[in-house]
């Protein structure tokens, strides 16, 4: 843990900073946010949305002149990563929207991404070209060519500073390896293999091999009759490139290593917390269904998100998380309503903080939820075009579970349940975090005093 | 959403809101589980049959946490039948339902309504769907078999499943005709009923004297399901499935409902598995009568894990805010009608799926 970074206290006030996205009512689907990721620098900033596109901001150097000004995150390249397919064999559309984006850890000058939807998983590179070659003897600067009896003398041609063109281009399609939709990708330490898990396997690649994975985990039943659980999310140890865990719609984690055998179908370890009856309703197992789980930078722990609380699990102790913190508990009485209308099976997403002091997760309302592990306080931000002014400090919000509501709480009954925040990001070091709000993606910064 | 009931389509049923009265009095905590539950079913099949048209294709994880939800609210919905729900009157004599016209498929949905005593699920796992029912031309039929499928245990899928098959068709007709004389005749249907009773690979639906069915569970608690006693077991076999056999079973719609939804929701699984069996007509029909004896098994031997998990899952149930509706339209536990009448776009949709 890094003292005085990244630590939520008392004293860390959150102030907006961008609001990226279009500000009109109307909201397209495509261009609703699906997906957002730091790289491992924090300097790039990763968004993928419905239509399949793929939007990166770049940090801008910070100015000695305007120090109390961070570096703000402007456009860098806009690419469209997948496109809709049409399966004839099974007669199924496949879906555009990017599902998940992880980076590769920057080894040359280029950047390098992982994007998937529902089939397919996209190596994209990203790089920067600022200088052309001129002088050419075969063609002239149009690019035509030239008739050889004209040329009578050669030239070696140079490179010349030219506009700074960011192009972004497809390096290796891994496809046609899953059967069931992707709903995780996950790089490994080694930075040589990654997995992608759908709802039953979890395969293994190699970054250099597109016709050929490795099927690592494979849980479908013999008989489909008999399936009762799904994998929801995996993801590798960050030190340990034989660890990886994956969980379950049934609210467990297995971690598994894969030196004890090549079909890590036994796990090495297994969490889960006994389930408490007296909560039990039918809407307990959807509840339970876990909708992403994190390992800590430290790999010490493992955090999980269900519908109602966000966990965090200790690897040593299998039996119950250390921790547990409800989102929005005030939501378990409207279970059926929020069954009725789909909501239930939203998928959030959680995050640590840079120090792993503080994990942050999204809930409805365009609210927030930022938990202190330490001091155990926490706090409800809102992402909201009213608070988007330049440096604003962002109120904590309350809701109202009781009778009286006070002034400036808002009731259960108010909260707009079309206004999710599934996917947040925490920069790797600083407090910077990036919030998507259906197509809105919000970047908040804490104070700089 | 064209699973609920919709109160304006037809009057409340003149056998139906006396005894839920009645019901409601005594137990209405009770009633008010059953309700949910209904509504729940409704919905949830609601969601699994949308789901067929969603872009992206049928999404496996939500599915399963919807067949989960439709499995607890079953469960809770069959588990425990509330007396008032089935019975017509002190003597335990089964309803007189109104026979609604146009609706011969009602009769092998009325086997399931009988709620199954727990400990029969088990018995699930043996019965396997005859081969003769992959036999059954008739799309419909096959369709309709299915509500009798999820009938909790084995003895009715065997039986809902060889209605498919035809002789069962008539047998279960049997009962109807004695429930349609049931209100004029409550000691004749009491007699048919206990000697029925005895036979304990009987479906208390049979007429006395019918024949063992093949491949039915021998020795299973449903003897005792037959109405000789007033207790919950007895009537409640006898009554809803009278109501299912009118079309009108308030058990027959919701769990009745299931069936013909499991059946894209089988058909996506076995879609993905079978990638190249998706495309000639001829295969479409194997698979939509073979999912129909899936069916058949689908709810008593698929997520059996789930169904031993947790027996009586739903009753902690705490949402009351919903009963609202429900409660203010008692007819509308009897949602078999909407059911029965999209059957037959439901077997065209499966068939295109």
């Amino acid at each position: 843990m890094i003292p005085g970074i990244g630590v939520l206290t008392q004293n860390t006030l959150w102030c907006f900073s961008q609001m990226k996205g279009a500000i009109e009512t109307g909201v397209t689907e495509a261009d609703i946010i699906s997906t957002v990721e730091f790289n491992h620098t924090g300097e790039l900033l990763a968004t993928g949305d419905k239509g399949g596109r793929v939007v990166i901001f770049q940090r801008e150097q910070e100015s000695k002149n305007q120090v109390h000004r961070r570096g703000e995150y402007n456009v860098y390249s806009t690419f469209q990563s997948h496109e809709p397919e049409f399966d004839y064999l099974k007669s199924l559309e496949i879906e555009e929207k990017i599902n998940k984006i992880r980076w590769l850890p920057q080894q040359n000058a280029a950047y390098f991404l992982l994007s998937t939807n529902d089939k397919t998983v996209k190596l994209w590179k990203v790089s920067e070209r600022d200088k052309r070659p001129e002088g050419y003897n075969l063609k002239d600067e149009e690019g035509r060519l030239r008739d050889p009896a004209t040329i009578t003398t050669l030239r070696v041609p140079v490179l010349r500073p030219m506009d700074l063109m960011v192009e972004a281009t497809p390096r290796r399609v891994f496809a046609n390896a899953h059967t069931y939709h992707i709903n995780s990708i996950s790089v490994n330490s080694d930075y040589e293999t990654y997995m992608s898990a759908d709802d039953l396997r979890i395969n293994l690649w190699n970054f250099e091999i597109t016709n050929q994975s490795f099927n690592i985990v494979d849980i479908k039943p013999a008989n489909m009759e008999e399936l009762t659980e799904v994998i929801t999310a995996a993801e590798f140890h960050p030190h340990h490139c034989n660890t990886f865990v994956y969980s379950s719609s049934k609210g467990t984690i297995r971690l598994c290593d894969m030196r004890a055998s090549a079909l890590c179908d036994r796990h090495t370890k297994f969490f889960e917390e006994p389930e408490d009856p007296s909560n039990r309703s039918f809407f307990s197992e959807i509840i339970s269904s876990i909708s992403d789980v994190k390992f800590s930078h430290s790999g010490r722990y493992i955090m999980t998100r269900d519908y109602l609380t966000v966990k965090v699990w200790d690897l040593n102790m299998e039996n119950r998380p250390i921790e547990t913190y409800q989102v929005h508990d005030y939501l378990r009485s409207k279970l059926c309503s929020l069954y009725e209308n789909d909501c239930i099976f939203d998928k959030f997403e959680c995050v640590w903080n840079g120090s792993d002091s503080v994990i942050m997760t999204g809930s409805y309302n365009n609210f927030f939820r930022m938990f202190d592990r330490n001091t155990k306080r926490d706090v409800t931000l809102e992402a909201s075009r009213e608070n988007s002014k330049p440096r604003a400090i962002l109120k904590p919000r309350k809701v109202c579970v009781g009778g009286k509501r006070r002034k400036d709480e808002i009731s259960v009954d108010s909260l707009d349940f079309s206004k999710k925040i599934l996917h947040t990001a925490w920069h790797p070091s600083e407090n910077i975090i990036a919030v998507a709000a259906t197509n809105n993606l919000y970047i908040f910064q804490d104070k700089v005093n | 959403m064209e699973w609920a009931s919709e109160p304006g389509e037809e009057g409340p049923k003149p056998g139906l809101n006396p005894p839920l009265r009645a019901a409601r009095e005594g137990a209405p905590g009770r009633m008010e589980f059953k309700l949910e539950a209904h509504r729940i079913v409704s919905i949830s099949l609601g969601k699994i049959y949308n789901s067929r048209v969603q872009r992206g294709g049928i999404k496996l994880h939500k599915n399963l946490l919807v067949s989960l939800v439709l499995r607890s609210a079953r469960q809770v919905y069959l588990s425990d039948p509330c007396p008032g729900l089935y019975l017509a009157g002190p003597s335990g004599t089964p309803m007189a339902l109104p026979q609604l016209p146009g609706e011969p498929a009602a009769g092998p949905a009325a086997g399931w309504g009988e709620p199954a005593p727990p400990a029969v699920p088990a018995a699930w796992q043996e019965t396997q769907p005859h081969p003769e029912r992959s036999a059954v031309p008739d799309a419909q039929r096959a369709v309709d078999a299915e509500p009798a499928a999820p009938g909790i245990d084995a003895g009715d899928a065997v039986l809902g499943g060889q209605a498919a098959a035809g002789p069962a068709w008539r047998l279960m007709e049997g009962p109807r005709e004695a429930a349609a004389g049931g209100p004029g005749n409550p000691a004749g249907a009491s007699e048919v009923f206990p000697e029925v009773a005895r036979a304990a690979s009987h479906h208390c639906g049979r007429p006395p004297g019918g024949e063992d069915q093949p491949g039915a569970l021998g020795a299973t608690p449903r003897g005792d399901c037959c109405c000789a006693k007033e207790e919950a077991p007895a009537p409640p076999p006898i009554g809803p499935r009278k109501r299912g056999a009118a079309g009108a079973g308030g058990v027959g719609g919701p769990a009745g409902c299931p069936a013909p939804s499991s059946t894209p929701l089988k058909k996506p699984r076995r879609d993905l598995e079978e990638p190249s069996s998706g495309a000639a007509a001829e295969e479409e029909e194997e698979m939509e009568t073979g999912n129909v004896a899936n069916l058949i098994s689908i709810f008593g031997s698929s997520f059996s894990g789930l169904l031993r998990k947790s027996p009586g899952g739903g009753r902690e149930e705490a949402d009351g805010e919903e009963n609202g509706p429900e409660a203010a339209e008692p007819g509308q536990i009897c949602c078999d009608k909407p059911v029965l009448r999209d059957m037959n776009p439901w077997s065209t949709a499966i068939v295109a799926f």
